[in-house]
C-alpha cells in the first residue's frame, strides 16, 4: 500500500517532481565537479610548479667542496666524487616513483675552446636533454633537461644525446659571433696542452639568465670523454612532485614511532622522497633545494585552503537551491495532505509517505547529478588545467548521501508545518 | 498605491520570502568575496613567489672581451667583468622602493686551510630580505659594516669542521682574513658550498676596492613592475647587462592564470545554484498568489500591473539581499585573507554595487514562475480549480 502510494505519485503526476528534481541535478553536478576539481587541483598545481625547475639535489656523499658560482662547478676533473650514471634506473624503482617526475646528470668540466687565439676557455656542461634510461624492472624512462629545465629556451634545437654534438650558451655565442654559429662545428679540448680536439657541431644557442650562459652543453657522453671518467657525473638535479610539509614531515625519522613512520614512508613529502633515494643509491646526499621546495609548498597549502574554501560554499550554495525547492514541492501540495488527512491518514503516514519520495527522488537526481557533474568536470578541467578531470567513484556515494540528506533536511520543516493543517481549511481552499 | 501594495505583499509572506532572501544573501556574500579575492590574489601571490630569490640580475657586459668563464670571479684578476660599485649603487637608488630587495656580490676564489672555497661578499644583513628560506643554525650577521663575522654553508661547514662562533682564517694570494662564523647556512644549493662575508672584506681580500661581480634583485610587484625595473636600470646602466629571470615570471603567471581561471567558474556555478534557489521559492510564491491575482484581476487590475507588482517586489528583495551580502562578504574576505594569506586582502569598494547589480539581475532571472501569473483566469481560480 505504501510503495504503491509512492509509486502513483510517480506515475500519475510527474510534472510536480520537475522542479525538485531539476533543482537536485544542478546542485549535485556541481557539487560533483568543484569536488572532482578540489580533489584533483593539488596535483595539477603541483605539477605547475615543477616549471619552476629541479627541487631536489643529489650530490656524493665523500665530495670535496664544490668551487661553484653560479651553478658552475669550476673544481678540476681530478678532484672530489663522483656518481656513477648506470645507478639512476634505481630511482624509477622506489616506492614514489611515479612522483619523480625527472632527473638530470650534470658534469662540469673545465675546456678550451679553438674560436680565437688564443683559445678561450670555459666550462663544459655534461647533461642530457632527451634520454632514456634503463630501469632495473625492464623498461625505460625518458628523462633529462626537457623534464627538469623546462624554462631554458634555445634557438635552433637540442643536441642528440648520442651524437657529438652541441649547444652554446647565448653569452658566449654572441662573444665570439663569426666562430661559433648554428650548424657550424666548433673544436673542443680539455686543456691548453693537451693537442686533442673534439670537433662538435653546433646545433642551437641556449639562453638560461644563469651561468651556462657562458658555457658549453654537451651530451653527458661527450663530457664524461673529455674529462676521462666515463659513467660518471657530479650532481643529479630532481623533479618530484611533492606534499607541502607538514608536523610530521619536518620530525626526524628515527624518532617517529612505526605507524607514524608506515605514514610519513608512505606520505609523498619532499624528506621520504630524499631518503628513499639515499637508500636506492648508497653514497649520496640528498638535499631539497629550499628555495624552491619551500616556496612551492608553502603556496600550494594556501592555495588548497583557498580551493576547499571556494568548494564548500559551492556545496552550501547547491545544499540551498536543494532544499528550497524540497520545501516547495510539499507547500505546493498541501491539497493532497488534507485529502490524506481527511481520510484518516496520520500524520506519521503522510510524513513517511512524502520522506519517501524525497529519498527516491534524490537517488535518481543525485545519480543524474553526478552523472552530469562528470561531464562538467571535465570541461571544467579542460578550460582550467589544460587536461580533463578524471572521474572519481569515491564521489558517486557521496554525492548521493549529499543529496538525501538535503532533501529530507530540506523537507522536514514544511512537513512539521503540515502537521498542523486542517483538513477542512484546505479543503475549503482557504 | 503601489508602493503599500509591495509593502502588504513583503510582509504577507514572510516565510517564504525568508528563503529567498537566505539564498541571496550568502550568495552575494560568497561571490563579492570571491570576487574581492580575485583582484587582490595576484599581488597575494607575487608576495609568495618572492622567496624564490632574485628575479633581477645585473651583471657586467660580455661585450667588454672579457674571458667569458671567468666574469663574476674576482680570481681572473685583470678585472674584466666586474662593475664600479659605486655606479650601480647610485642607479639603484632611483629604483628603490619599498618592492625592491638588491644585494651586490663579488665572488673570490680563496683558501681555508688550503681548501679553496668560494667567498661570496655581499651585504650579508641582507641575505634574509633576499633569501628568506635558508635555515640558519646560530646568528645572523645583522649589519653589513661588521667586518669580524661570515655565514658558512653547511658543506663547508662540514668540510672544515666549523661551528657556530669557531674561527676561519681565508687567504687569497698572501692577504688574510681572519672571521668568526656567526651562522651556518642550509639553502639546498650552491650557497651551501660558499662562505659569506660582508662586501667590504671580500674587496679588501681580493684586493679589488669598491669593486663588484653581481648585483641580485628581489623586485616585487609582478612580473609587469619587475620588467619595468628592469628596462629603468637596463637605461641607466647601458654599460652593464641588465636582465630579468623568466622562470620565476613565467612559473607565476601560469599559476595565475589558472587560479582566476576556478574562481571565475565558482562564481559563475554559485550565480547558477542562487537563481535557481529563487527560482524554487519564486514558483511555490505564485502557486500561494493565484488566487491574490484572481482577486487583483476580478478587481480589474491589469497583467502588467500586476506582474509589475511582483517583479519590483523581487527587485526589492535582490537588492537587499545584496547588500547584506556584501557586508558580509567584506567579513568573508577579512577572513579568507588571515586564514589563507596570512594577510589582509585590500577591499574594493567597486564590487559592492557590482555585487547588488548581480544579485538584482539573478533574482529577476528567478522570478520567472511569476509570469505563468498573467494567464490567470479568475473565474477557474474562484471556482477552486
Amino acid at each position: 500500500m505504501f510503495a504503491r502510494l509512492v509509486g502513483e505519485s510517480f506515475v500519475r503526476n510527474p510534472r510536480r517532481k520537475i522542479l525538485t528534481a531539476a533543482a537536485l541535478v544542478v546542485g549535485m553536478a556541481v557539487a560533483t565537479a568543484t569536488l572532482t576539481i578540489a580533489l584533483d587541483a593539488g596535483d595539477r598545481l603541483a605539477r605547475e610548479f615543477r616549471s619552476l625547475g629541479a627541487n631536489l639535489l643529489v650530490r656524493p656523499q665523500s665530495d670535496t667542496l664544490p668551487v661553484e658560482i653560479g651553478g658552475v662547478d669550476y673544481r678540476p676533473v681530478d678532484e672530489g666524487a663522483y656518481l656513477q650514471d648506470a645507478d639512476l634506473g634505481k630511482l624509477k624503482m622506489i616506492f614514489w616513483r611515479h612522483n619523480i617526475l625527472g632527473f638530470t646528470p650534470f658534469l662540469d668540466v673545465p675546456a678550451i675552446l679553438d674560436v680565437s687565439e688564443p683559445p678561450v676557455a670555459t666550462t663544459v656542461i655534461g647533461t642530457w636533454y632527451e634520454h632514456d634510461v634503463p630501469v632495473p624492472d625492464g623498461t625505460h624512462f625518458r628523462t633529462g633537461l626537457k623534464a627538469t629545465h623546462p624554462s631554458w629556451k634555445v634557438t635552433g634545437k637540442w643536441f642528440a644525446d648520442d651524437a657529438k654534438e652541441c649547444v652554446v650558451g647565448a653569452d658566449l655565442a654572441a662573444a665570439h659571433p663569426d666562430a661559433i654559429q648554428v650548424g657550424k662545428p666548433i673544436e673542443i679540448g680539455s686543456s691548453i696542452v693537451s693537442q686533442v680536439r673534439t670537433p662538435l657541431l653546433v646545433t642551437g644557442i641556449v639562453s638560461t639568465g644563469g651561468a651556462e650562459d657562458q658555457s658549453v652543453l654537451v651530451p653527458l657522453s661527450v663530457a664524461q670523454e673529455l674529462s676521462n671518467h666515463p659513467g660518471q657525473f657530479r650532481q643529479l638535479f630532481l623533479s618530484a612532485l611533492t606534499k607541502p610539509a607538514d608536523a610530521l614531515s619536518i620530525r626526524d625519522p628515527q624518532s617517529l614511532t612505526p605507524t607514524e613512520y608506515d605514514r610519513w614512508f608512505c606520505s609523498p613529502y619532499i624528506s621520504s622522497i630524499s631518503y628513499q633515494i639515499g637508500q636506492a643509491i648508497p653514497g649520496v646526499d640528498v638535499h631539497a633545494i629550499r628555495r624552491v621546495a619551500d616556496t612551492e609548498g608553502r603556496i600550494l597549502s594556501r592555495i588548497s585552503t583557498l580551493l576547499w574554501i571556494v568548494t564548500l560554499a559551492a556545496l552550501g550554495a547547491a545544499a540551498l537551491a536543494v532544499a528550497a525547492t524540497s520545501a516547495t514541492t510539499v507547500l505546493e501540495r498541501r491539497a493532497e495532505v488534507g485529502v490524506m488527512k481527511a481520510l484518516g491518514a496520520r500524520n506519521m503516514i503522510v510524513g513517511g509517505i512524502f520522506l519517501a519520495e524525497q529519498l527516491l527522488l534524490a537517488v535518481v537526481g543525485g545519480a543524474a547529478g553526478y552523472l552530469l557533474g562528470i561531464l562538467l568536470a571535465r570541461a571544467l578541467g579542460q578550460s582550467v588545467f589544460g587536461v580533463p578531470g578524471s572521474p572519481r567513484m569515491i564521489l558517486f556515494p557521496v554525492v548521493l548521501g549529499l543529496a538525501a540528506l538535503v532533501a529530507i533536511l530540506g523537507s522536514l520543516f514544511p512537513l512539521h508545518r503540515a502537521a498542523h493543517f486542517e483538513p477542512a481549511a484546505i479543503l475549503r481552499g482557504e | 498605491m503601489f508602493g503599500r501594495l509591495l509593502l502588504q505583499l513583503l510582509r504577507g509572506s514572510r516565510g517564504r520570502l525568508a528563503v529567498a532572501l537566505i539564498a541571496i544573501v550568502s550568495g552575494a556574500a560568497v561571490i563579492s568575496a570571491l570576487l574581492n579575492l580575485d583582484l587582490d590574489v595576484g599581488s597575494k601571490l607575487t608576495q609568495e613567489f618572492r622567496t624564490l630569490g632574485a628575479n633581477v640580475v645585473i651583471a657586467p657586459s660580455q661585450s667588454q672581451g672579457s674571458s667569458p668563464a671567468k666574469t663574476n670571479v674576482a680570481a681572473s684578476l685583470s678585472a674584466p667583468g666586474l662593475m664600479d660599485e659605486n655606479l650601480v649603487l647610485q642607479q639603484m637608488k632611483s629604483v628603490k622602493t619599498a618592492q625592491v630587495v638588491a644585494a651586490p656580490y663579488l665572488y673570490v676564489i680563496a683558501r681555508a686551510d688550503k681548501t679553496p672555497v668560494v667567498v661570496a661578499g655581499t651585504w650579508v644583513d641582507e641575505t634574509q630580505r633576499l633569501s628568506p628560506t635558508w635555515k640558519i643554525e646560530g646568528n645572523r650577521v645583522e649589519s653589513r659594516d661588521d667586518q669580524a663575522h661570515a655565514l658558512v654553508g653547511r658543506n663547508v661547514a662540514r668540510e672544515l669542521h666549523l661551528a657556530p662562533s669557531s674561527e676561519i682564517a681565508l687567504d687569497y694570494l698572501g692577504r688574510t682574513a681572519k672571521l668568526t662564523v656567526a651562522g651556518i647556512v642550509d639553502s639546498g644549493g650552491a650557497e651551501d658550498n660558499q662562505v659569506f662575508v660582508n662586501l667590504v672584506v671580500a674587496q679588501q681580500l681580493s684586493n679589488l676596492d669598491r669593486q663588484i661581480g653581481l648585483v641580485q634583485m628581489n623586485v616585487g610587484g609582478g612580473s609587469k613592475n619587475v620588467a619595468d625595473v628592469a628596462a629603468k636600470l637596463a637605461a641607466a646602466l647601458p654599460d652593464y647587462d641588465v636582465h630579468p629571470i623568466r622562470q620565476v615570471a613565467a612559473a607565476e603567471g601560469a599559476l595565475l592564470a589558472r587560479l582566476r581561471l576556478l574562481i571565475f567558474s565558482m562564481v559563475a556555478l554559485i550565480l547558477v545554484l542562487t537563481s535557481l534557489c529563487v527560482l524554487a521559492t519564486m514558483a511555490a510564491l505564485a502557486i500561494e498568489r493565484r488566487e491574490d491575482v484572481g482577486l487583483m484581476k476580478a478587481l480589474g487590475g491589469s497583467i502588467s500591473r500586476v506582474v509589475g507588482l511582483f517583479l519590483a517586489e523581487v527587485g526589492v528583495l535582490g537588492a537587499v539581499g545584496g547588500t547584506i551580502g556584501s557586508i558580509v562578504g567584506m567579513v568573508l574576505t577579512r577572513w579568507m585573507g588571515h586564514r589563507v594569506f596570512e594577510a589582509t586582502i585590500s577591499m574594493r569598494w567597486e564590487i559592492i554595487p557590482l555585487t547588488i547589480a548581480l544579485m538584482i539581475a539573478v533574482a529577476l532571472a528567478g522570478a520567472s514562475p511569476l509570469r505563468m501569473l498573467g494567464n490567470v483566469k479568475p473565474a477557474v481560480i474562484f471556482r477552486g480549480e
